[in-house]
């Protein structure tokens, strides 16, 4: 990083940007009232007003603008009136699509002047048709583009009176036009993205960067325009803008906002997609440090090992990412899911895990959890209590799972999205069918998410080991020692905790016994259809259910069934593994064995993602030997056929410093779920279950 | 068949060796080095370990059968990235018809011997004859002070030593650097001049005193005596062997 990069990221993480903050934006109820405005012309009249208060920020050592200085985003319709659009509709997570990507390669490549044609000529068929709803739609849609071009106009005025006459010439060129250099590309893409920020949406991904991103670098490459030097501090620089804001965006924990990006991979026509960019990316994201954006790298069983090296020098600045998902297996998985193969091969990962397609997908991909533990211990106290076989327990186990996902998917048959004409712009066929991509996207599938597989499946093999097979604990014995949460039954719980087969061990009885619950979970999946015919995804990630699962939510309701003490050796309220992590207590033998017993899962089956989380402790990587040992590790797990993986590095110790003297450790990032963020700025129990979980979890 | 007793099985143990290896720590040692920093692989025997988060139990009796099914699980995954299987301890030669039932019923797999070198010499041939490579510890080479650092006689050391020349197995010679007792400039020279001569010397490390090292001993009612300064830095000297034209690195 040169001098001018080294600032431009100091400021941003001193929040130096945040003095230019504007008041909260003012509500738009009133005004949209008076002019009788539909929805659609609501939420374009929201782009447009939002656009129009952006104060032009350009500071003097900046070549890609835009700083947001509106910190909010305000209503356009009153309580009532969205209590009464909402009535009897599931409105998700504010209504808003989210935690989708847009077409960005397909808006760099046309500019918004482009987008406009497109949406006149199927104006003009609607027009011709009598298509009210595509005229309404495309009407909004066009106020929104131009809405975003005045606003780079007056960026472009700005930086013409302020004499950057190089950045000026690139924003008189794009957004509106097809960017041609890869500074046009990078300034073009920051402006169409924070627009759909300050339109309301949340989660907003920016997919698979090194491919759509690549064609520009490789022409200034050629022509002489760039070196990699350059390359590399344009994109610096861009990584850099993506922080400046990131306190505005909507999320549980600031850092849960979805900003990530996807690297590497096949190509749409399967090719492998891994080009000069990809290496790039991730050096640049290693040198930055920041946590945006968060970086996925695609790989497969051959995967360059100087490529997973690199990757994993990301990792040892414990940045909490790449995560790394197997195309290997996430493409047939997506491919049986129904996903045509082009789409299928141009996955990118959603705002945690799940694997999304960029400018056709409109998936909800995470509606809930189901609590594998919570169906697993219903059917050993039913089968303890009315002496059952373990055969019908596990049937009972099934029954309960799917008793559970019909419950999740139930109130998502009445899914309501609210219009979303400026993000319908950047997606692939939305101007050009006419239709909303809420309502008219390829994909509408829906995502959930079964929760603490271990767990459950420790239960149930401690249960089918101790009661059917040894018989040395009875069904009474076993019954009364979970209703009294294993209080005065410290041998029994030992003996259940110890000496039963458990996930992490590649024990085959545990193994087998996981892929039973996600066959199970995949087939009680099969079995749901949406009104407009989307099928239902499992997939394997947890997000905070690991603790929410194990003890409710002391911030807001829960949906999911909270449990008990557990039949493997578990007190009530001891959080669960992590997505897909081994019971916290269990004695592994390391990160082999836990890969093993992962690998018996039949991925095919689920397809919506959730990674095999591992910590490893900084100690790990102090050599490039020992790098070279991390890289084949992950090699490993692609060749094991594994679905997705997370490795974080971290030093128990250095996050108890870190809680005692959070000034010293300002920079200090964690992954938490799905997301990293700076340990400093979570809340305080986020910190506690980061640090238990490395206590316990450390291989 | 023959049973054995283990401490511990480690997984991705990234300093016993090439590749992705998995470590057996065998339980039990005939030398009672003041620095050890497992003292629970010292007595051959289970036992229970008790500290402030509970008791826990140390060690556990393995049939060979047993314990090569387990790694057996893993070989092709080990082979598959350069690596291999790691016998340490505790020390293996303790346990070597087992540690040798073991690797026969092993699919090839790269095998690390990780040995203080301290055993009889059938059963350093045995287990020698099986590695691919060996980690020999070189503690002291003066026979007074090796008896009054470690409780044994260094002579049987110096003759397995030797072995490996004739058995044609490289190895690495593992040096710990305790302040005041090996990192003498006279002990670091006379352990160069021991091997610079042997032909199946890969190199030579240096593995400074770890402080951690007294951790574990009242866990297992144990009392840590050191007997030196244990806040002194370890003397690092690459000279003697690098004079002596040896590869040497600190690990």
């Amino acid at each position: 990083m040169n001098e001018r990069i080294s600032g431009l990221r100091a400021r941003t993480r001193s929040g130096a940007y945040r003095a230019y903050r504007l008041p909260p934006a003012q509500d738009l109820t009133a005004e949209c009232d008076a002019h009788g405005l539909s929805w659609p012309a609501r939420m374009a009249r929201l782009t447009r007003r939002q656009c129009e208060a952006e104060r032009v920020v350009i500071g003097p050592d900046e070549r890609i603008v835009f700083t947001r200085t509106v910190p909010t985003v305000p209503a356009v319709w009153t309580r009532d009136q969205q209590d009464r659009l909402a009535a009897g509709r599931t409105f998700h997570e504010g209504g808003l699509i989210n935690n989708i990507c847009a077409d960005w390669g397909m808006a760099l490549s046309q500019g918004l002047e482009g987008r406009r044609r497109v949406a006149l000529a199927s104006l003009e068929r609607a027009n011709a048709a009598g298509d009210a709803e595509a005229i309404e739609f495309l009407g909004a849609a066009i106020e929104t583009v131009d809405a975003v071009l005045e606003l780079a106009a007056r960026y472009a005025a700005e930086a013409r009176r302020l004499g950057m006459d190089d950045v000026a010439d690139v924003l008189d060129h794009v957004p509106a036009r097809p960017a041609r250099t890869f500074h046009e590309a990078l300034q073009s893409l920051r402006l169409l993205q924070a627009v759909v920020w300050l339109s309301g949406h949340h989660h907003v991904g920016l997919g698979r960067l090194d491919q759509y991103l690549w064609p520009y670098l490789a022409a200034d490459l050629e022509a002489g325009r760039l070196d990699e030097g350059g390359a590399e501090e344009l994109l610096a620089e861009f990584y850099i803008a993506l922080n400046r804001d990131s306190d505005c965006y909507p999320g549980i924990q600031q850092g849960d906002n979805g900003q990530t990006v996807t690297l590497g991979g096949m190509t749409p026509d399967g090719r492998d997609g891994v080009n000069p960019l990809t290496w790039i990316a991730l050096r640049v994201a290693r040198d930055v440090g920041l946590i945006d954006p968060k970086i996925n790298l695609r790989i497969g069983a051959d995967t360059d090992l100087a490529l997973l090296e690199l990757a994993s020098e990301l990792t040892r600045r414990g940045l909490g990412f790449p995560q790394y998902a197997n195309d290997d297996v996430v493409i047939p998985a997506l491919e049986a899911h129904g996903y045509a193969p082009e789409d299928a091969r141009d996955y990118t990962v959603a705002a945690c895990w799940e694997f999304i397609i960029p400018g056709r997908g409109m998936d909800v991909v995470n509606i809930g959890a189901v609590s594998f533990p919570h169906a697993a211990d219903t059917a050993i106290r039913a089968g303890l209590a009315g002496d059952w076989s373990f055969d019908a327990i596990l049937e009972r186990t099934a029954a309960e799972i799917r008793g559970q996902v019909h419950e999740r998917v139930e109130p998502f048959e009445r899914l309501l999205w609210a219009p979303a004409p400026y993000y319908s712009v950047l997606m692939t066929d939305a101007l050009e069918t006419g239709r909303d991509h809420g309502s008219g996207a390829r994909y509408r599938n829906l995502g959930i998410h079964g929760a603490a597989a271990a767990g459950a499946a420790d239960a149930l093999a401690a249960v089918q080991r101790h009661v059917f097979e040894i018989g040395d604990i009875s069904r009474r014995e076993l019954l009364a020692a979970l209703d009294a949460n294993f209080v005065g039954q410290e041998v029994l719980r030992r003996k259940l905790a110890e000496e039963s087969p458990r996930v992490g061990l590649h024990e085959a009885r545990a193994d087998e016994l996981l892929r039973k619950l996600y066959d199970w979970f995949a087939d009680a999946c099969e079995s749901e259809r949406t009104p407009s015919g989307g099928i239902v995804r499992p997939g394997t990630g947890s997000a905070m259910y690991y603790l929410w699962l194990a003890r409710g939510r002391a911030d807001g309701p829960l949906a999911e069934p909270v449990v008990g003490a557990t039949a493997d050796g578990r007190h009530e309220g001891d959080p669960f593994g992590a997505n897909l992590a081994p019971t916290p207590g269990t004695s592994l033998r390391g990160p082999i064995s836990v890969l093993q017993s992962y690998a018996a899962i039949d991925y095919r089956r689920v397809c919506n993602g959730g990674p095999i989380t591992m910590e490893l402790s900084d100690s790990v990587f102090r050599d490039a030997e020992s790098i070279r040992k991390v890289a084949l590790l992950v090699r490993t797990f692609a060749r094991l056929g594994c679905q997705q993986l997370q490795i974080n590095a971290l030093n128990a110790a250095t996050l108890l410093d870190a809680k005692a003297h959070p000034e010293q450790h300002r920079d200090l990032i964690v992954r938490v779920w799905g997301w990293s963020g700076y340990f400093c700025e979570l809340a305080p129990e986020y910190q506690d279950h980061v640090v238990a979980r490395h206590l316990h979890a450390g291989l | 068949m023959t049973s054995g007793v283990v401490f511990d099985v480690r997984e991705f143990t990234l300093h016993d060796g090439p590749g992705i290896r998995t470590t057996v720590f065998l339980k039990g040692c005939p030398l009672a080095c003041t620095w050890c920093h497992n003292p629970e692989g010292l007595d051959p025997v289970p036992q229970i370990m008790r500290s402030s988060t509970g008791a826990r139990a140390v060690g556990r009796r393995y049939e060979a059968v047993e314990l090569a099914e387990l790694l057996s699980g893993q070989a092709r995954i080990l082979a598959d990235n350069e690596g291999g299987v790691t016998f340490s301890g505790g020390e293996p030669l303790a346990q070597a018809s087992f540690v040798a039932e073991v690797i026969d019923l092993l699919p090839a797999t790269h095998i690390v011997l990780d040995t203080s070198g301290f055993g009889g010499k059938d059963a350093f041939m045995a287990l020698a004859r099986r590695a691919d490579l060996v980690f020999f510890d070189l503690k002291i080479v003066d026979p007074v002070a090796h008896l009054r650092w470690t409780g044994q006689d260094n002579a049987p050391i110096l003759r397995n030593l030797a072995l490996l020349e004739q058995l044609g197995r490289p190895f690495v010679a593992r040096v710990p650097l305790v302040p005041g007792v090996t990192d003498t400039n006279e002990n670091l020279t006379a352990i160069a001049s021991l091997v610079a001569s042997n032909r199946m010397l890969v190199r030579v490390e240096l593995l400074p005193y770890n402080r951690a090292a007294g951790g574990k001993y009242a866990s297992c009612g144990k009392t840590f005596a050191p007997g030196f300064d244990e806040d002194r830095a370890p003397n690092a000297d690459l000279d003697p062997f690098e004079r002596a034209g040896i590869e040497v690195r600190v690990a």
